[in-house]
């Protein structure tokens, strides 16, 4: 079930991260931080970008993980 | 084994030009070093691997060899992480793993099994052996965790452990830290500190920085080492410094992509374009650089960018295997990924190729996934099955198989027949009859769509569908099927296909023995036995020795039972320290058998050393036979409630492994609720088991209406016991099983002297005591007590098998009443004393040595000598005998 999910990390990354986040959008802030948002497949993908984010030695400040939406 | 172990994983990382000392760490690593457990938990480049680097090749506390290990995310999969674990040890304390590296290499032993050898081979060690886990955060599979905590739980004094990784491992940390077992070196520890960050800047990178600049630096960074090592590199040959720092300083990007990009920017755009394409790699060697990059030059590309310094790692001596950076590695990637997404699955397929031409199918299998080219993926984990069947690597083939798409697998008959094969391995039952249907239409003639990669695995497909398929009915408790699909089996797999024709026939011996065909059961067991020990596979040997030998008990056949588990204990034990799983199954065998001629000291002894032997040495079914056995002798020594604990004991661990049940363990215990004149109980649960004398009768339930027919008698009912009787005779006549015609007759003679028909009594007791006679049952006859006494002293008088009634008397009267509760014949050693007491407490092996400061060695022989005198065969039972001798003061 697929969920909208938004990362807040220190640091702002460049766009080209993009395509390693599987396609999130990448947002960067005035107060120096990045969000990264999209659509996470399910549980298991979003531990992975998680992964990604930790290895990357990211300070990760937030994860947000939506209801996923009924239609 | 999927390929060769990497000799570049167990290598102590150099110690890297441009260091600074940090002996606040490396003091904290000593004093941690007394813990049994030290991790380093920081995220990637916190200098995690340079600090244990450094640590190590000073000088380690106590002048401990290390072994290293860097793992990798293939490590999930126990046979392979423990091979490697073992490798590394054996670098650092050459020899000290050999023997369980050699049975790790086997089918049989469990991994439990092998840690232990280990772990007594490592506590005779003369010295300490400091372990480094590397990466540690790769590895995710729940059961090499498993491993790992059993490890820890009984780590000797001799090895100290260091888990380094990027977030806590999950084990059971908490525990340890509260016991002080547990040393850490956490983020805040590594950081640089500004002293720190000055001394590496200033001296080890030669930058003469202000020290505004280095707080700048030491600021941005937080004192990530990572960070200021590029920042460093970059630095390096730049005239403007001050303007870099102060760009640095005031930009928020991420810092590795400032950094990785201040370098890249300086480098032409082959450099560039090579340090993309190889980032897809996980090592990176000359000619597989050439291979993925199709350009020619790769391993002095490679040397260059190590004298660069451009965050490249060495993993060998001779610079024949590099790797990234981590954290510039994922850079890179995603440089790749973002720039020419269009060359990544060629480059993924390039990589493929090569590892697959070089022996390395784990590595092309990784690869041809990555490049999203899941049709071959699909073909080399076909090629690759057979190795992960003799590597025992389960779990990596199943990883596999679980990652490529149903319709992929589907089209594919041996791949097919290997997933259900994977499935059975495990005692999973669901989804094995549609891979097997599977694997049976890609044998059809319409088979357009069919895939083969493996095509001698495909012309054995049909016989080794059929095997599959007799396992599958079996755990479906499908008799009929079992035999139909392993008569098939036998008829299509060749004489040469050892392992094959070994599990048809076993698998139909079983058949046969649960249908109660003993002779059938016993040809095809001995045929699978024969090939599956020429196959090599011992394990299954012994199980099927096992089962051998427990047809020829009931066949009556007590002196070739005794030879065939001698034999099977031989196999068991004559591999190497680690005995084979079975060898503790054998003990009891043995045992049972001289209870049965009552010497019940040696069977005493024998199920000592079956406890001894441990669980992981005993087939799942032991745990309850062990009990049952022990409880025999119990209950022969006058201890009835000891032998009814047990007895409720083996109910909760009962599990039958397949073997047909023919001696419940409630009918066991309603024996001895007889013996204890409980003979109303035995009459409800005979109402429960709905046993009635009007029953069909057949072997599956002859222990139970033998009993039921010893209630009858018990209750006087005798009539009802000798109709019953007679007709369990003529069944087990017919049956040829002789042990049960024995016990028959006993019990007849005995109907027969209650309703007053002496002659018939003896007649009826000589023909027992005739057939007793050269298999040497005794118990049988001696369990009955004085009734007994008095029949026998009768036929003593007809001179009928003089000697074997001799002994029959005497075990009689002898074991009229000699109840346990006596003093020990041999008193128990001060030391032993001491032992006994630590036994009672919850320390384990290596703790009680530890107090006592004695080797591991010591407490085991003290603890066979304790049990010995005893008269018990686990650590519970030794405490409670002692409670009751009152010898734990």
């Amino acid at each position: 079930m697929t969920r909208p999910c938004r990362l807040r990390v220190e640091g702002h990354l460049d766009d080209h991260w993009s395509a390693w986040f599987g396609g999130l959008t990448l947002t960067r802030h005035a107060d120096g931080t990045t969000s990264l948002s999209g659509v996470v497949q399910d549980q298991a993908a979003l531990h992975g970008l998680l992964t990604k984010v930790r290895d990357l030695g990211i300070p990760l400040l937030s994860v947000d993980v939506d209801e996923p939406s009924r239609k | 084994m999927t390929g060769p172990l990497l000799e570049t994983k167990l290598r102590v990382p150099r110690r890297r030009r441009s260091l600074i000392a940090r002996p606040r760490l490396g003091a904290a690593l000593s004093r941690g070093a007394e813990a049994g457990l030290t991790l380093v938990s920081a995220p990637a480049g916190f200098g995690k691997t340079t600090l244990l680097a450094e640590w190590l090749a000073g000088a380690p506390p106590g002048g401990a060899s290390v072994a290293w290990l860097a793992l990798d995310p293939r490590d999930n999969d126990p046979a392979l992480f423990w091979a490697y674990v073992l490798a590394a040890l054996d670098t650092a304390a050459p020899g000290v793993a050999a023997t369980a590296r050699s049975s790790l290499q086997r089918p049989g032993p469990t991994i439990d099994a092998v840690l232990t050898t280990l772990l007594n081979d490592v506590a005779a060690l003369p010295h300490d052996v400091v372990l480094v886990l590397d990466d540690y955060h790769l590895v995710d599979a729940r059961d090499v965790h498993d491993g790992m905590a059993f490890l820890l739980d009984h780590l000797p004094p001799q090895l100290r452990l260091v888990i380094a990784g990027r977030a806590d491992p999950p084990l059971p940390l908490a525990r340890m830290r509260s016991r002080g077992e547990l040393a850490e070196v956490r983020a805040a520890d590594l950081r640089f500190t500004p002293d720190e960050a000055a001394a590496y800047l200033n001296g080890a990178m030669g930058l003469a920085l202000t020290a505004p600049d280095v707080a700048a630096l030491e600021g941005r960074t937080e004192g990530w080492i990572a960070a200021l090592q590029l920042a460093a590199l970059s630095m390096q040959g730049r005239s403007d410094v001050a303007g870099f720092i102060a760009g640095f300083a005031g930009d928020d990007r991420y810092i590795v992509d400032y950094l990785a990009e201040e370098v890249l920017a300086r480098r032409p755009e082959a450099v560039r374009r090579f340090l993309r394409r190889t980032s897809v790699l996980s090592r990176l060697g000359g000619p597989l650089c050439d291979a993925v990059t199709g350009e020619d030059g790769g391993r002095a590309r490679l040397a260059e960018l190590e004298r660069a310094n451009l965050f490249v790692v060495p993993l060998d001596d001779n610079r024949r295997w590099y790797r990234y950076h981590h954290l510039f590695a994922d850079v890179l990637r995603a440089h790749l990924q973002d720039e020419e997404p269009d060359v990544v699955p060629e480059l993924h397929r390039r990589a493929s190729t090569w590892h697959a031409q070089h022996g390395e199918p784990a590595e092309a299998i990784r690869h041809a996934m990555a490049g999203g080219d899941l049709d071959r993926a699909a073909d080399l984990v076909e090629l690759a099955i057979p190795a992960t069947r003799l590597g025992r690597q389960e779990a990596t083939l199943r990883r596999w198989l679980e990652a490529l798409p149903d319709e992929l697998i589907r089209v594919r008959p041996v791949l097919s027949n290997g997933y259900a094969g994977s499935l059975l391995v495990r005692g999973e039952v669901e989804g094995v009859e549609t891979r097997l249907r599977d694997a049976e239409g890609g044998l059809g003639t319409a088979a357009g769509a069919t895939v083969v990669a493996d095509v001698a695995e495909f012309r054995r497909l049909p016989g080794a569908v059929a095997v599959h398929r007799a396992g599958l009915a079996r755990m479906l408790g499908d008799v009929d099927g079992t035999m139909v699909h392993a008569r098939r089996a036998l008829d299509l797999i060749g004489e040469n296909d050892h392992v094959g024709r070994g599990a048809a026939a076993a698998l139909l011996g079983l058949a046969h023995w649960t249908r109660g065909d003993l002779g059938a059961a016993h040809r095809r067991y001995s045929e699978g036995m024969a090939s599956l020990e020429k196959a090599g596979y011992l394990s299954d040997v012994v199980g099927c020795a096992m089962a051998v030998a427990d047809i020829r008990v009931a066949q009556g056949r007590l002196l070739a039972a005794m030879s065939t588990y001698e034999w099977g204990l031989r196999i068991a034990t004559g591999q190497g320290p680690t005995a084979l799983r079975g060898a503790a199954d054998m003990h009891v065998g043995i045992s049972e058998r001289l209870a049965e001629r009552n010497e019940l000291d040696a069977a005493a002894a024998h199920l000592v050393s079956s406890g001894e032997l441990g669980e992981h040495a005993g087939l799942p079914r032991n745990r309850y036979r062990l009990r049952v056995a022990t409880a025999r002798l119990r209950q022969a020594a006058g201890d009835l409630t000891g032998a009814a604990d047990l007895l409720d004991e083996a109910e909760r661990l009962y599990t039958s492994d397949f073997f047909p049940d023919v001696r419940p363990v409630p009918a066991v215990r309603a024996r001895l609720w007889l013996a204890q004149g409980r003979t109303d109980d035995v009459i409800a649960w005979a109402g429960e088991r709905g046993l009635s004398v009007a029953d069909d009768l057949g072997y599956l339930r002859e222990f139970e209406h033998i009993t039921l027919a010893r209630a009858l008698l018990a209750r006087h009912a005798v009539p009802e016991a000798t109709g019953l009787l007679e007709r369990l005779l003529a069944a087990a006549e017919e049956g040829a099983r002789a042990g049960s015609v024995i016990e028959v007759l006993v019990l007849l003679a005995l109907a027969h002297r209650a309703r007053g028909d002496l002659s018939a009594a003896l007649a009826v007791l000589q023909r027992a005591v005739t057939m007793a006679e050269p298999e040497g049952w005794v118990r049988v006859f001696a369990d009955e007590g004085p009734a007994m006494a008095t029949l026998l002293r009768a036929v003593a008088k007809r001179a009928i098998a003089p000697g074997h009634v001799r002994r029959l008397l005497a075990a009689v009267e002898d074991g009229a009443g000699t109840p346990v509760e006596q003093d020990l014949i041999e008193p128990l050693s001060e030391r032993e004393l001491d032992v006994l007491r630590l036994l009672g407490t919850d320390l384990d092996g290596p703790d009680i040595a530890r107090h006592l400061g004695v080797s591991l060695h010591t407490v085991r022989s003290h603890s066979k000598h304790i049990y010995t005198k005893l008269g018990v065969n686990n650590r519970r039972a030794a405490v409670r005998r002692a409670g009751e001798l009152g010898l734990n003061g």
